[in-house]
Formats: C-alpha cells, structure tokens, sequence
C-alpha cells in the first residue's frame, strides 16, 4: 500500500535521495488531426526539482503535460517515472498512476464544492486505501502546515481564491507524490495571492520530495522554479537552469511588500 | 428591452451541445408532463360521462364511486406532475445561471433578465406541450387496452377535445414561466452569488410537526366517518391532499438527518461522497425521490382498497369492483413510477453537465470514473428505498383505522405494493444509469480551462 504524505519535514529540508532518475520524457510526439502539438520534446526532472513549462497558446505546453502526466497516450516517444516507462500504461493503470505518484494543482475547481476543506484534502490519501480517520487526521495536519488552521470545516464556496488554492496543494501532496503538475496554478489569482500560492507550491514540494512542473504563461510564476523551458510549435526552445535556487530573494520580496498569508 | 429579447436565440446558440441538450430534456420532460396530465384528465373524463350516460345496470349502480376514485388519482399524480414540471423548468434556468449573471454585471437590469428567462422557458413549455399532445394522441389508444367495469374506455371517452388541448397550450407555458421566474431570483438579487455555494438554511423541526398534525388528522376523519359515503370520500381526497403537502414539507428535513446518519458512517469515498452531497442539499434529492416517494404514498394507499372491498361479500360485481381498483391502482402507480424515473434522469443528466468542470478535473487527478457511478447509484438510491419505503409505510399505519385485519386475511394489495416499490426502484436507477454516457463523455473532455 502506498503511504500517505506527512507534513513534518521542514521547508527546505533537502529532498530525499532516490535510487533512480526523477522524470525523463524522450523524443515525446503527439499530434491532433493533422495538428502537431508536440514534435519531438526531451524531458528530465530529478527528484525535488522544480520546472516551469513556458510557452505563448497553442504552442504545446499544455500537451506536454498532459503528456508527462499519462492523461493522454503520446503518439511517439517515451515517458518515464524513476526508471520505469508510462506513457503506454491502459487507462486503468494511467489512473491509478495519476492517483499514487501525482498530484496535481489546477487554476481552479478542482475542489468539491459540497465536501469541507479537510475531506477534499483527505479523499486522494482515502481512494488510495488510507482509513477515513487518519486520512482526515493528516489533512488536518496539512491544512495547519500550509496556514490554514481553522479552515479546515469551510467548504471551497467559503474559501478566497489563495485558500482554495493551498487546499489544493495539500490534496495535490498528501499521498505523498513523485511529481506535482500545476496547470496556470495562479491564473485565477491577483498577483500578490498568486505569488504567495508559488511559494509555499515550490516550499512544500521540494521538502516532500517531489519534483514540481509548472505550466504557465506568466514569467514571474516561472521565476520561482529552479529550471525553465520554453516551448514553441512543439518543440523546446530554451532550457534554463538555475545556479542557485534564489526564491528567497522572491520570499523577502513577498514579505517585505504584503506580509502574511491571504 | 428589445435588443435583450432579441439577444434571446443567440444565447442559446451560443451555448453549444450542453444547451441542446438541457432545453432537450425540459421539452422532454414538460412532454412527458403535459402527456400524462391530459391522460389522467381524459381517464377522469371518460368515467364522468359513463356516470352522466350509464349503460349497463352496473354503471348505473356504481358509475358515481368510480368518478371518485378517479378524483383521487388525479390528486395523487398532482404532486409529482407538478414537482416534474417544475424541474423542467428549473432545469432550463440553471443552464443560463452563469451566462445571465454574466449579463447582469455587464448592466443588463434584473426585470430584462427576468423577462428574457420567462421567454425562453415559456417557449420550451410550448414546445414540451406540443410534444404532449402528439405524446398523448399515442397513448390514447394504449390507455383504451385497459378494461374498466366490463369494457374498455374507448379512445372518444378519454378524449379531452379541442378545449382540452388549448388549456394545456396555455397553462404548461404559464405555469413553465412562473416556476422559471421564481428560480431565477438568486441571479437578480446578486449577480455575484450564483457561484458560490452557501450552506444551506437548516430545514425545521416545524415541518415534522406539520406532518404529524395532518397524518392524524385524516385518522381521526376516517374513523369518525365510520362508512365510505360521498361525503366522507370528498373529505378524504381533501385530507389525502393535505398528507401530500405535509409529506412534501416533510421530505427534505427527513432527508438531512438521513444524510447525517450517512455521513456519520461514512467510511469509504464514495459513501462520504454521496452523504455530503446529500447533505448539501436535501431538497434536491427530494425533487428526485419525491416522486417515488409520493408513489409510495399512492401504493401504500391503493394496496389496501382490494382487502377493503372484499370484506362487502364477493358477488360478480363486487369481484369486477375488485378488478377494477387493482387496476386502477396500478395505472396510477405506472404513471408516478414514470414520472419519478423521469425526473431522476433529468436530476442527473443536468446535475452531471452542472459539475462538469469538477468531474473532469478530479478524474483528472486519477479519480476512477466508477467512483462517480458508485456516487451517483447511492446519492439516488439512498434515499429511494429510505423514501419509497419509508413513505408507503407512512400511508398503510394512515390508513390502518380502515383496513383492520383484512390486510392479513387478504395480502394481494400488499404484495402489489412490494411488486410496485421493487420495479419503480429499477425503473429510477435504470434512468440514473441512463445518463452514464453522458458521463463518459464530460471526463473524456481535456478542455477545462475556465475559457
């Protein structure tokens, strides 16, 4: 049985090492009609990396996720999750892939409107076999790491956009994944939110362990990732890595401009 | 005013294969509403005149009690009727929320959207009664297979005529209109609201109380009426009407601490999922599984009439009498069944296109698609057999000062109801499986950016 993430390690613990590659996509082809969306993309991601896909509409960004995610099937290529290959798992398997080693975090709706915070968070870890109570237990806990301690009974409709937001990061981290995907996880956000939400995003992934890949438009979202590609008509055009990771300098801006949480 | 009437078709193009859709199931279901109405009338209709005209001995003597009987169906099958009715017209509206909304925060004022919603579910009523009509026109010759007191009601008694068929042109539009404009004032009151979800106004403890007074009132008005004179009968249909009212009121609060219980025991997602969107709210379920609910009242009522009048001897007539109520009572237990799956297929289908963004993104997220099945199945089913069950209950210990031992010595009528519940239970799952692939198409869809 697969184990439900915990909240304990501090935020930026060094990620755990593992004994195989991270993510590692090659020669990822896919194509719509007569459409190519991906025409050939080299991936790799190691464990408690950050990525930020960049890209202008239409350019595959969003295919690439999919793609790396096992939502859909690439028409070529291969991907693979620590060594072993997934893009070419059934739908059933793809699923439960999804389910066990990803998490995700959307721009919005992802939450259960008539489910209260700590179950939308507690149902991922339940569908993966953990037993109501200690689901809700470490949803509880989660919640109270990512500042929203007393939320935990508030339904989505009762929450602003940043909250809902991190509860989503919590559901997206509490089974403990390999990979986060964030689709535009900030597009419904102000900036200063939005801003807030990619800290704690890229603090909380990276002292889980999991790597995090981010796909947005927006280049002060990218910023907070360690490495960044830039992707056009199918293909990545630029690859950009960090020395060091600076989001620091990015947190004091934060807390020098806005203060605590929202 | 006149360039909102006129933007009126275009927002019903505009909203694609969902609006077809929903305004597909309205029309179907003010159709199936308007069909079985004039039907039931038209039944009602036919036995009136064989009492004006007897032509046999039989009607003579007995023409009059069966008017009655047929005035008690058309109460029975007023409810779910209506409740049908008006989730066809709520169904409509729902669709539009977010785009009249949308309409208001761009300075459309509330009386144009108003006016605009009215329009457009009078037009969809308008066609669901045409639909009706043609719908009826076939049935006609179906109801007349039927027998009653020793001959079929011919397709010319159960005709209703010209006037008939008007008043139904005009009421169902009407009635479409009014229930459309009153769903809609969430929309005109703030814009804002329509997407957030509130929790909702507890339901009082007032309504149990309500029920309780009206229950025992037809009890003591049965027993201290002592025989089945006209009189007392009319006084039945009337406290018969009251149950159903208080029934109604009753429901939904029924359903929250049913939804508690569940919740409370909830120990898989799924079983937590279907609590909480029943908890979430009740009135919804019991739009649902009122109409199985109120069938259940009907079956509970109707199973004791053959023990009632057997009691009287078992001569030729009273044996065809007998027949006849069997008879009855399964028709009218058809119909509600029909309805009631009806308005389960039409609670889903347009309850699956309201969370389409939600199911796709948390099957995304690797939620199995059969979880959203196993949800769907104990959201309806739950309260179907608490209700369906619960309900025919309710009427048999009602009715209990009445029928005395006879329900032992004579259990055809209760057998029937046992049958009634287990099909009309299929039938209402059957509907909610129906909409899987509507389902399967909404996760099958990637395209879940809010553009």
């Amino acid at each position: 049985m697969h184990t439900t993430g915990t909240p304990g390690a501090a935020p930026g613990a060094a990620a755990p090492t593992r004994t195989s590659d991270g993510l590692r996509a090659r020669g990822l082809v896919h194509r719509f009609g007569s459409t190519t969306a991906l025409a050939g993309v080299d991936l790799d991601l190691a464990p408690g990396r950050s990525l930020a896909v960049m890209g202008p509409s239409g350019s595959g960004k969003s295919t690439l996720l999919h793609c790396l995610a096992g939502i859909l099937v690439p028409d070529d290529g291969s991907v693979t999750l620590r060594g072993r290959e997934v893009a070419r798992l059934d739908e059933r398997e793809r699923s439960l892939l999804r389910r066990r080693h990803y998490g995700f975090v959307f721009q919005f709706g992802q939450l259960l409107p008539e489910l209260p915070a700590v179950e939308n968070v507690a149902l991922p870890a339940m569908l993966n076999g953990a037993p109501r109570a200690r689901a809700t237990e470490h949803a509880r806990q989660w919640l109270v790491r990512l500042g929203l301690a007393g939320m935990e009974e508030r339904r989505p409709g009762e929450l602003s956009g940043g909250q809902a937001q991190r509860v989503a990061v919590a559901r997206a981290l509490i089974t403990g994944p390999d990979v986060v995907f964030a689709d535009e996880p900030t597009g419904a956000l102000d900036q200063a939110t939005g801003a807030n939400v990619m800290r704690i995003l890229t603090e909380t992934t990276r002292a889980a362990g999991a790597s995090l890949v981010v796909v947005t438009h927006d280049k002060g979202v990218a910023d907070w990732c360690e490495e960044r590609i830039e992707v056009r008509d199918g293909l990545v055009v630029g690859h950009h890595v960090r020395e060091s990771w600076d989001g620091a300098a990015a947190r004091a801006d934060l807390s020098a401009g806005h203060g605590g949480l929202r | 005013m006149r360039a909102v009437l006129a933007l009126a078709p275009r927002l019903r193009t505009a909203g694609g294969s969902d609006t077809r859709l929903t305004t597909g199931l309205a029309v179907l279901a003010f159709a199936v509403t308007t069909a079985l109405t004039l039907s039931v009338v038209g039944g009602l209709r036919g036995f009136m005149a064989r009492a004006a005209n007897p032509t046999s001995q039989y009607e003579v003597d007995y023409a009059e009690p069966y008017v009655w009987l047929a005035w008690i169906a058309v109460v029975l099958l007023l409810v779910p009727l209506v409740t049908l009715g008006g989730a066809a017209a709520r169904l409509g509206v729902a669709r539009r929320d977010a785009r009249l909304a949308t309409l208001r925060l761009l300075g459309v004022t509330p009386r144009e959207v108003v006016v605009l919603t009215v329009v457009e579910t009078a037009a969809q009523g308008l066609a669901g009664a045409v639909a009706g009509m043609v719908l009826y026109g076939v049935l006609l010759p179906v109801w007349s297979l039927v027998p009653f007191m020793g001959s079929h009601l011919t397709v010319g008694e159960m005709w209703v005529g010209a006037p008939g068929l008007l008043v139904a042109a005009v009421a169902v539009p009407l009635l479409a209109a009014v229930s459309g404009a009153v769903s809609l004032r969430r929309v005109v009151v703030s814009p804002l609201g329509v997407a957030r979800r509130q929790t909702p106004r507890r339901l009082g403890w007032v309504r149990l109380l309500v029920a309780v007074v009206g229950v025992g009132l037809f009890m003591v008005v049965s027993v201290a009426g002592g025989g089945l004179g006209a009189a007392v009968i009319g006084v039945l249909i009337a406290c018969l009407g009251i149950a159903f009212a208080t029934l109604n009121a009753v429901g939904p609060w029924v359903l929250g601490l049913y939804a508690r219980l569940l919740l409370w025991r909830a120990r898989t997602p799924a079983r937590l999922l279907a609590a909480r969107r029943l908890l979430d709210d009740p009135r919804a379920a019991w739009r649902v599984v009122g109409g199985l609910g109120l069938a259940g009242f009907v079956a509970g009522c109707l199973a004791v009439l053959p023990a009632l009048t057997m009691e009287a001897g078992s001569s030729a007539e009273d044996r065809l009498m007998v027949d006849d109520l069997t008879t009855g009572a399964m028709l009218t237990l058809v119909i509600a069944f029909v309805l009631a799956a009806v308005s389960a297929g039409v609670a889903q289908a347009s309850a699956v296109l309201d969370r389409r963004r939600e199911y796709a993104l948390q099957h995304l997220a690797g939620v199995p698609a059969e979880l959203f099945h196993e949800v769907r199945r104990r959201e309806v089913l739950g309260p179907l057999l608490l209700v369906g069950v619960g309900s025919a209950a309710v009427a048999v210990v009602m009715l209990s000062p009445l029928l005395g031992f006879a329900g032992v010595t004579n259990p055809r009528g209760l057998l029937l109801l046992g049958g009634c519940l287990v099909g009309g239970v299929l039938l209402v799952l059957a509907a909610v499986e129906s909409t899987r692939p509507l389902l399967r198409q909404v996760l099958a869809s990637r395209d879940v950016r809010p553009d």
